[in-house]
């Protein structure tokens, strides 16, 4: 019995739109409903000194008027033939806006990513091979002290150590003024925000590996591999780390979302130019095309994750697959 | 003829934040080849700490405190890591009691036998190996081993995957296996084909066995010598026969009267009263003085010596004593002399 592709797949993809129509609906009613003048946006200054006509006026050109549910619906229409409108602030075409800054975010976030994912499996194996020993105890204490420490007060520090007091590197952007595409400027000012995602990062996923890995270490199984004559460190990563490595991929699935929503926090502080910033600009000021954009970019690539790391679960582990092989289930046995 | 495995004198303890836990308490213990040994004793006796500790497979918290382990005629009580890797699997190997939990969930039973092949004959080639698992698992009594190869252990019932079990335990030929319990997680009607198979096996083979078990009737069926275990010690010892038709232990008495086979109509069944001792703080003389209704004075103060009966059978209890007084068994006939 084969599990249909089709059909399977097909579900997926039916939860997947389902998730995003969603958001797109929470997402537009919120911003909507949420105290602020969006006017401010589109006219700075001048928004507060308009009289009531020219308000209905602006108000009637952006669309602000109509009920709501109108405004989605007209919303939805168009970002289904791929119009999803001018940013307020920028006056231009909001998926331009983002484009703009989307391969920065990527940056830090991709590679912060493979960097965490890497260092806490590694961190996480010298952990449980130590176990209760004094690396493990030492790292443990250091590792769950550091995660502690907020994003944004890490980053202060490390830019007055590393920036202002040291001048090693520099305190904010993308890269120096005129030098847009010299890839080692641009590397420096990668270090800091990079070691802000990943150190605030790193130890959740080193501990999980860390336990998982333990947990595992006292099945029955172990036991029984032992005796056959293998030895701890074959056990641990044959047996061990193949048997935590399906949770440990869905974990990393899942964490795209939390380590992306990091970079948001440290792009502000770090003034960096990426779609962090952006989502804030956009959220404090209105800009409801942008910020609808964003939050459903972001959206998507949480409900992606969370499905990829369904698939992987079951790909991986035999026992999440259904399908028995026929007569395997009779005792074989004779006598 | 120098036995394959003597055990002198072994004591084992685990530090716990109770204190210091005696599983093992002084126990001495021979085997010869091909013979089976079954260890009997509640739960929490002590029982799978020696198999396990023979095998050096203790958690950490574990510390052998006294002893001598003998393998063969050699001591091998101080060996390492690294030396006892070689004995595990060639010398002797272990079956456990859940075959659920003992197996690998996530590779397929042909790869882990041939885990276990390869451990011992690392240059071994890819389709001897496979010859070799299947082959094991045709000894094993698992039918069709072709198309069973490549499965999970999740499609397979216990008893299949206890059968995979021993074909793992039985891959570089061991001289002595440990069976820890290994029926007590299957089927009643599986029981006895896997125990009807570890004896095929171990004659065909030769090999020795150690069965651990709390299981009476596994006992008979299987064992040509029994030792009882109570609080960490060896309180009697001796054929299947000697056990089963002359104990002389007053625990062992217990025991046997405790098997639904000795209820009589319309009576309860018989039932040891009280709870065996926690070996954090061992009573002093023998520990099962309190729930012994022929207990001596003397068990309460001095801990009773091993007693010969005949060259095979001891026992631990003051009963023995040429001075204690002449006690009916409620079980097994004539004390044999």
């Amino acid at each position: 019995m084969k599990r249909n592709p089709f059909l399977y797949y097909g579900q997926k993809a039916l939860t997947f739109l389902m998730s995003v129509l969603v958001l797109s609906l929470v997402v537009f009613y919120v911003a909507r409903l949420a105290p602020g003048d969006p006017l401010v946006s589109y006219y700075g200054e001048r928004a507060e000194k308009m009289s009531v006509e020219e308000r209905a006026w602006a108000e009637e050109k952006l669309g602000l008027r109509d009920p709501i549910y109108v405004q989605y619906v007209r919303w939805l229409s168009g970002a289904l033939h791929g119009q999803f409108g001018r940013s307020f602030k920028y006056k231009a075409d909001v998926l331009e806006v983002i484009g703009g800054r989307a391969g920065n975010t990527l940056i830090l976030g991709g590679i912060g990513f493979l960097l965490i994912f890497g260092l806490s499996l590694l961190l996480g194996v010298f952990c449980a091979w130590f176990e209760d020993r004094l690396p493990d105890r030492a790292l443990c204490r250091v590792g769950t002290a550091v995660s502690c420490i907020p994003e944004f007060w890490l980053a202060l520090v490390l830019i007055l150590l590393f920036a202002v007091s040291l001048r090693l590197l520099p305190s904010s952007g993308a890269y120096s003024v005129g030098k847009a595409d010299d890839w080692g400027d641009r590397a420096l000012h990668l270090v800091l925000p990079m070691a802000v995602v990943v150190i605030d990062h790193l130890w959740y996923y080193a501990y999980m590996i860390r336990n998982k890995l333990l947990e595992e270490v006292r099945a029955d199984y172990v036991l029984l591999a032992r005796s056959k004559g293998m030895g701890k460190r074959q056990v641990l990563f044959r047996h061990c780390l193949r048997n935590i490595l399906p949770s440990y991929l869905s974990i990393m699935a899942i964490s795209v979302p939390h380590i992306l929503g990091g970079t948001y926090i440290i792009e502000t502080v770090f003034s960096y130019p990426g779609l962090g910033t952006l989502s804030y600009e956009s959220a404090r000021y209105h800009d409801y095309n942008l910020l609808m954009v964003l939050s459903m970019l972001s959206g998507v690539i949480v409900i992606l994750c969370s499905i990829l790391a369904q698939i992987l679960n079951e790909q991986l582990d035999p026992r999440m697959r259904s399908p028995q092989a026929p007569g395997a289930g009779e005792e074989g046995g004779h006598g | 003829m120098a036995a394959l495995l003597e055990v002198k004198n072994l004591s084992v303890s685990f530090d716990t934040a109770a204190g210091e836990v005696q599983a093992v308490r002084d126990v001495s213990f021979s085997l010869s080849g091909g013979e089976v040994l079954a260890i009997v004793g509640e739960s929490g006796c002590g029982k799978s700490v020696l198999c396990r500790s023979i095998m050096k497979l203790l958690p950490d918290n574990a510390r052998m405190k006294s002893g001598q382990i003998l393998l063969d005629g050699a001591d091998v009580t101080g060996y390492r890591e690294r030396d006892m890797r070689r004995l595990r699997g060639r010398m002797f190997s272990m079956i456990f009691q859940d075959p659920m939990t003992s197996l690998n969930p996530t590779l397929p039973i042909g790869r882990q036998i041939g885990e276990a092949v390869l451990v011992h004959q690392p240059k071994l080639k890819r389709a001897a190996v496979r010859r070799r698992v299947l082959e094991l698992m045709e000894l094993v009594g698992i039918e069709d081993p072709e198309a069973r190869y490549s499965l999970y252990p999740h499609n397979f019932s216990g008893g299949m995957r206890q059968r995979s079990v021993m074909a793992i335990a039985l891959a570089a030929n061991p001289r002595l296996l440990f069976a820890d319990e290994p029926t007590t997680a299957l089927d009643v009607t599986i029981q006895a084909q896997i125990l009807d198979l570890l004896r095929d096996i171990q004659q065909k083979l030769g090999t020795a066995a150690v069965l651990v078990s709390h299981d009476l009737g596994v006992v008979a069926r299987a064992a040509d010598r029994v030792a009882v275990m109570y609080a960490g010690k060896i309180v009697e010892t001796g054929t299947v026969e000697e056990i089963f038709y002359h104990p002389r232990h007053p625990y062992t008495w217990g025991l046997m009267r405790s098997l639904p086979a000795f209820a009589r109509d319309g009576q309860p069944l018989y039932t040891i009263p009280g709870m065996p001792p926690a070996l954090v703080d061992p009573p002093r003389g023998d520990a099962f003085a309190s729930r012994n209704e022929y207990a001596l004075a003397i068990d309460y103060e001095e801990m009773p010596p091993l007693f010969r009966i005949t060259d095979t059978h001891y026992a631990a209890t003051w009963l023995l004593d040429p001075r204690a007084p002449a006690v009916t068994p409620p079980v097994g006939g004539e004390p044999d002399v």
